[in-house]
């Protein structure tokens, strides 16, 4: 099928194209340099604004915890639901919209790849599970092995290679697309009800620290040569004065970077930029963490921004939803695995007149304003974690308009709007920029080679907003972007036409994207092996890699890795 | 004035969320046949299911009274939400009368469904037959219940009665189930017969009054004084002496429990604490 | 004769997945590693009661019918129904489940599964307060306090405590397997000398008074077994230390506890059956324990109180982190009941008791729940898909059940099979056809096929994707005609 999408403002940074009027052509699923004019399906999308589909680098939509998170609530989806339609599957939304749902909710915002960020490999299968329904997006997944006894094992001898090969093998055998590290250590010692304080603490049994976890899986991923960088959800997050953690995290690895590249992604970031001892001292430390990034080349952030609405947060990060428990006394769910990781789940409610709530709310915008170079910083919400995805159009609306920002200040906690470094930010992002901050920069640091894009060859996934960018101005018409952002236009989607202005066109299935890690001398099952799995986990070997029959639709990517 | 009366007898559940004043302000009787009305799962249109009468004055008025006659034991939700108005059902009525209503009146001249009243926040709901479980209680996984206004039952109350309240007032006559008052934060239960048990197990706050028979106090009570009389609601007072309790322990409550000695001998043992 | 390895076993949720099976001439012929379910499971499933051909009710007989045909009845009675019930999926895989509820969804029913009667209120309760739990390994590796509270593991689970527990051997915790043989020993040395004494004086067998205190093992350093209940199990015998709870007072006695390690006072001396003085020795068991874990059972989820019974299990646990590392989970029964809750809530939001007849996921147990609906008397067509409930449910709600249209997809001929009106066998899950299971503490596992189904007999997922394409191809046609 082919498909020509004519006129609009076109913005693909990656190529450098800031808004020029051109046509798009689209053939089988792919960017191609001309169609035929008259047999191909035309879309006239002259007035309005043309981006490759969008890109989320970090939300969690699918698995153990997600599914947990839905199952504890139904008072947060049982006002908001959809029906089913003739094209549609039913579900049900708010913090947590079931697989479906989810798919649609993407899609009508334009965005066409996501990314799950936290998988326990025990429980893979059940995200690959959930990511087959999860239609109209492409999906790729992040096991978590920070706190992997193998990893802690061999790095505390030193032994990187080996602790490589195994990574490979985990990479592959999960179906996994990047190193997730959340909380060094601090999982395995919660295992035991501990946690660990800082990058130089010891975890107890292993006798290694995070900083050798953290450095050494950053040595694994350069030796792997794997697409994206280490993915890190920093120690002592969501505790006051975690800026310096923060800093340490990222300092810790500077030496590892090589030609510029990138060498580490701190997820979230404004959950780790607290400055202050106490929650009544707290304030911002995004001008340290800003000051940092910008003069370095060898780290990507995401801005993990809060919304104030009520949500539901989750993350492996067993201690700090404890923490979060003990704050609000809401209900809690710790899901601890065997030889791997944890997880939590609170509700929580980011209230504008918390002074907590509304620093945090400050400090997400002032990291994605005060770093300069967008290519740096992207835009999530950690969803559902600040808020849920589907407020993205508010996030873009605050990061374009100086006046959108002062509206919201204006309501929030009187002490936080005191101590906020908003007000005195004038930065107001471009459409260029957001291009950046949404999809470009967001592929161009997980590596995917055929998205955020969108030249000849790459995958045919496009979002058209209905706004003209000559005589719109976004400073002023705040609300129109908030509008505009929330329903594309269109979305294509590998070349078809999936939602139009917010209805869903077309159940399109997406592809589950994972690495294929190629090591000249991969891991051997041996009797050995299998004894050590059988001491180490509750399962078989056999049983425990997700095959890829498991996915629906298998998109292997391979890696030469240089072990 | 509008009245209702089923066409038929109801084998599959009715989902009547239109059956409220607010909805039918404004509309005259042909637009109040329209209206959407579900049955098990076709979507119906209320005429279908309905006889719609108006009597009396004309439809434009400040409160909207709607009169419904027959046995609505399958039709659910009606009044959900509503603001204002009153509703009078003579017969039996399903569940989530009146759920999240925020104001008006709600008179039923038979027996309610579970889930009555639950998530209130205003109004009132009078029942003059039985209630079922989880009389104002809340949703599923939520923790808010009522939350303001008045439900008075004749009869007797089936479990749960004013789960996670927090606001408001619940008046029994009859005997009420396990758990009444569960995790309550705040609010009022007076229950004016027997009780069956667990009463006030978790209340964070709030007062529990029970004039009738309690086999046991649970052991996370903790017997505080003996009282004369109990205050309910504005203007109400219950005439004792009560044994006065506070609870929850387990959930460092200061929930008060009020049982009547003449009733409980058996709580006597209690005296030797005091 | 070939040997297959690592085979989960489709009993219990406890999901073992270390069984080795040797094949012969297309059958089963040795079960190794597995308990007595398992292999019981194993050998004799291919033996009685099977139903080869899809069978009809016709003039009250059941009489044998193509695939097509039965396919095409079961369509015409669901896509008919007002409000249906699709029932049962524990003993199925995920991708069945997947498949039941596109179907639920496309003819506006209620689908609902056999948490309903087993850990429902647990569900229920988990949603009110959380549960701080974990996989079996953590347990397995670091509990060195193991509570089964209603729950009788050693018959409802037989390899519960050896692979997860206190008998499993972890990083951090030693097993106990040998302390538990020195005490059984010196149990049957005790009862030979008692019994010799009985014979001697013509006595009766003497009461064992119930002694106050902790016993000795329980002071030891190491792993501790707990279990309670309301009579004492064969779990309770091999246990450290046993508590009896009066019945239907469960809730009371977690109260009870969950007041004493806030360190408060309790007015009354008994709780439960239970002195307070022991109820404060547990307490502080429980508080000084490194990693605790509670297991319960439907003992403790049907009795009494129901969900709030877990409502202060739960609770109880989570104080505990206060104090210390502590966990709790339930011993789901079906070896895929947990699977089939983790299907329905990714899809629609909502482990059980969902309902579809507005078109879109409700959730309302007591409203949308089975046997709710069956009392009330307000469904009108029901398919059963690897369930008896015939044989397990209420009379009352029996009834109900066989008065209006049934289908039953099984591969047994099983109770709710001999009332149905269209009638699937279908193939052993878990032995005749693969798929994913999830173990009770949600890990997910692949089910084996390891021999063929016996001929033209289909699984439960390709039964139900041909009757849902049936229902579509009737909505078609019904579309076109009013159109």
């Amino acid at each position: 099928m082919e498909l020509l999408i004519r006129n609009g403002f076109v913005y693909d940074p990656i190529n450098s194209i800031n808004g020029e009027k051109m046509d798009i052509a689209i053939r089988d699923g792919k960017f191609v340099q001309k169609v035929n004019e008259f047999s191909a399906r035309k879309i006239d999308a002259s007035g309005m604004i043309v981006m490759p589909g969008g890109v989320d680098i970090h939300c969690h939509i699918a698995g153990s915890e997600v599914n947990t998170g839905r199952l504890l609530r139904p008072e947060d989806h049982f006002k908001d639901f959809e029906r089913k339609t003739l094209k549609t599957r039913s579900g049900v939304g708010r913090s947590i919209p079931s697989t479906f749902t989810t798919g649609y909710r993407y899609a009508r915002m334009g965005y066409t790849t996501i990314m799950n960020p936290s998988m326990a490999p025990l429980e893979a299968k059940h995200t690959h599970e959930e990511l087959n329904d999860t239609p109209m997006v492409d999906k790729a997944t992040y096991p978590l092995l920070g706190d992997w006894w193998f990893v802690l094992e061999y790095l505390k001898d030193g032994a990187i290679e080996e602790c490589a090969r195994y990574v490979a093998w985990m990479m592959t055998t999960t179906k996994g697309y990047a190193i997730k590290i959340v909380n060094p250590g601090g999982l395995e010692a919660w295992g035991s009800g501990r946690n660990v304080s800082c990058i130089d603490d010891q975890v107890p049994y292993f006798g290694i620290t995070p900083r050798e976890i953290l450095r050494g899986l950053c040595k694994v991923n350069k030796l792997l040569n794997l697409p994206h960088t280490i993915h890190v959800h920093t120690n002592n997050l969501g505790k006051p004065g975690n800026y310096l953690t923060a800093l340490d995290t990222m300092k810790c690895v500077e030496d590892l970077s090589s030609e510029g590249k990138p060498a580490i992604h701190i997820t979230h970031c404004q959950f780790c930029a607290f400055k202050g001892s106490n929650w009544r001292s707290l304030t911002s430390g995004a001008e340290e963490i800003a000051k940092y990034v910008n003069n370095h080349s060898h780290v990507t952030l995401d801005m993990g921004q809060v919304i104030f609405t009520d949500t539901t947060t989750m993350t492996a990060d067993g201690p700090f939803q404890y923490t979060l428990y003990e704050l609000t006394g809401n209900k809690w769910v710790n899901h601890d695995v065997e030889t791997e990781t944890s997880s939590g789940i609170v509700p929580f409610r980011y209230r504008r007149k918390s002074y907590v709530n509304a620093i945090q709310w400050s400090i997400g915008l002032e990291l994605a304003l005060l770093i300069e170079d967008p290519w740096k910083i992207f835009m999530t919400t950690d969803h559902p974690n600040g808020g849920p995805f589907v407020y993205y159009p508010k996030i873009i609306a605050w990061l374009m308009s100086r006046k959108a920002r002062e509206a919201t200040v204006q309501k929030i906690n009187q002490r936080a709007r005191s101590r906020s470094l908003l007000p005195s930010i004038d930065r107001e992002l471009s459409f260029y920029e957001i291009a950046i901050m949404t999809r470009a920069g967001q592929a161009k640091a997980l590596g995917l080679v055929n998205k955020g894009h969108l030249s000849v060859g790459a995958d045919a996934d496009v979002a058209i907003y209905n706004i003209n960018p000559e005589t719109t101005d976004p400073s002023t018409k705040y609300r129109t972007i908030r509008k505009t952002f929330r329903n594309a236009a269109y979305t294509i989607k590998n070349g078809k036409i999936a939602a139009k202005n917010g209805e869903i066109l077309e159940h399109v299935k997406g592809a589950t994207m994972w690495l294929d890690v190629q090591v000249s001398d991969p891991i051997k099952v041996t009797e050995g092996m299998k004894r050590r799995f059988r001491e180490y986990w509750t399962v078989e070997y056999e049983n425990y890699p997700v095959t890829e029959n498991y996915l629906e639709i298998s998109h292997p990517i391979a890696v030469k890795a240089d072990v | 004035m509008i009245s209702l009366h089923p066409q038929k007898e109801f084998v599959f559940p009715i989902i009547a969320e239109g059956i409220n004043p607010d909805v039918f302000q404004d509309k005259n009787r042909g637009e109040i046949e329209e209206l959407e009305i579900w049955e098990g799962n076709k979507q119906k249109k209320l005429g279908e299911l309905f006889k719609v009468k108006e009597t009396g004055t004309e439809p434009q008025q400040e409160d909207i009274a709607i009169v419904i006659y027959g046995d609505l034991s399958r039709v659910r939700r009606i009044g959900a939400w509503m603001k204002g108005g009153e509703i009078t059902i003579n017969g039996n009525v399903g569940m989530h009368l009146g759920e999240e209503m925020e104001g008006g009146k709600i008179t039923v001249h038979g027996s309610v469904g579970g889930w009555a009243g639950s998530m209130m926040k205003g109004g009132i709901i009078e029942i003059h037959g039985n209630a079922s479980h989880y009389l104002g209680a809340a949703y599923r996984g939520s923790s808010q219940g009522m939350n303001g206004g008045r439900i008075i039952v004749h009869g007797n109350v089936g479990y749960e009665a004013g789960a996670y309240m927090r606001k408001g007032l619940m008046k029994i006559y009859g005997s009420v189930g396990q758990f009444a008052g569960f995790r309550m934060h705040n609010g009022t239960i007076y229950i004016q017969k027997d009780c069956e048990g667990r009463v006030g197990a978790c209340m964070k706050n709030g007062k529990i009054v029970v004039a009738g028979f309690l086999e046991s106090v649970l052991p996370t009570f903790t017997i505080e004084s003996i009282r004369k009389k109990v205050k309910i609601g504005e203007d109400d007072v219950a005439e004792g002496p009560f044994y006065r309790f506070l609870g929850d322990l387990t959930e460092n409550g200061n929930g008060k429990l009020y049982v009547l000695k003449e009733e409980n001998p058996h709580l006597s043992t209690y005296e030797r604490l005091l | 004769m070939p040997v297959v390895k690592a085979v989960p076993c489709p009993v219990c949720g406890s999901l073992c997945d270390d069984i080795e099976l040797t094949i012969e001439n297309g059958k089963i012929v040795k079960v190794k590693n597995g308990c007595a379910m398992c292999e019981s499971k194993f050998l004799s499933h291919n033996s009685e009661h099977r139903i080869l051909k899809p069978l009809i009710k016709r003039n009250g007989k059941l009489i044998e019918a193509s695939f097509e045909e039965a396919a095409k009845k079961a369509a015409e009675i669901l896509a008919d129904a007002n409000y249906p019930i699709l029932y049962g999926w524990s003993s199925t895989n995920c991708e069945a489940t997947r498949v039941g509820l596109e179907l639920a969804e496309e003819i506006g029913g209620v689908i609902d599964n056999t948490a309903v009667i087993c850990h429902g209120p647990s569900i229920l309760s988990v949603q009110q307060v959380g549960i701080p739990s974990c996989t079996l390994g953590q347990i397995r590796h670091r509990a060195d306090l193991v509570i089964y509270w209603g729950s009788n593991p050693w018959s409802s689970h037989p390899r519960h405590i050896e692979r997860y527990t206190t008998f499993s051997e972890g990083r951090f915790q030693r097993s106990t397997w040998k302390r538990y043989l020195l005490k059984v020993k010196a149990s049957i040395v005790r009862k030979k000398i008692e019994s010799a004494l009985r014979r001697v004086f013509f006595k009766k067998k003497p009461s064992t008074p119930r002694i106050g205190g902790l016993p000795p093992s329980m002071l030891r350093e190491g792993r501790k077994l707990v279990v309670v209940d309301v009579r004492k199990t064969k779990s309770a015998e091999i246990a450290d230390y046993f508590i009896q709870v009066e019945p239907c007072k469960d809730y009371e006695l977690l109260q009870a506890l969950r007041a004493l390690i806030r360190d408060e006072e309790i007015d009354v001396d008994k709780v439960a059956g239970v002195p307070v003085e022991n109820l404060e020795e547990v307490a502080d068991l429980m508080i000084k324990c490194n990693f605790g874990i509670l297991f319960f059972g439907v003992g403790l989820t049907m009795s009494e109180g129901k969900m709030r019974n877990i409502d202060a299990a739960l609770s109880l646990v989570r104080d505990l982190n206060t104090r210390t590392k502590f966990a709790i989970m339930p011993m789901r029964g079906h070896f895929n009941v947990t699977g089939a809750n983790t299907v329905f809530t990714w899809q629609t939001g909502y482990p059980y008791a969902v309902d579809f007849s507005l078109g879109y996921p409700r959730y309302n147990p007591g409203e949308t729940s089975i046997m709710d609906i069956l009392l009330n008397k307000e469904s009108d067509a029901t398919l059963v898909v690897a369930s008896d409930p015939a044989a397990n449910f209420p009379q009352k709600a029996v009834e109900h059940l066989v008065k209006n249209p049934l289908i039953v997809i099984d591969p047994h001929m099983n109770v709710t099979a001999q009332m149905a009106d269209v009638i699937f066998p279908s193939a052993f899950v878990g032995i005749e056809e693969s798929g994913t299971a999830y173990r009770m503490d949600h890990v997910p596992l692949p089910l084996k096929k390891v021999v063929n189904p016996p001929r033209d007999v289909l699984s439960d997922e390709e039964i139900l994707r041909k009757i849902l394409s049936e229902v579509r191809k009737l909505k078609e046609k019904k579309l076109v005609e009013v159109a």
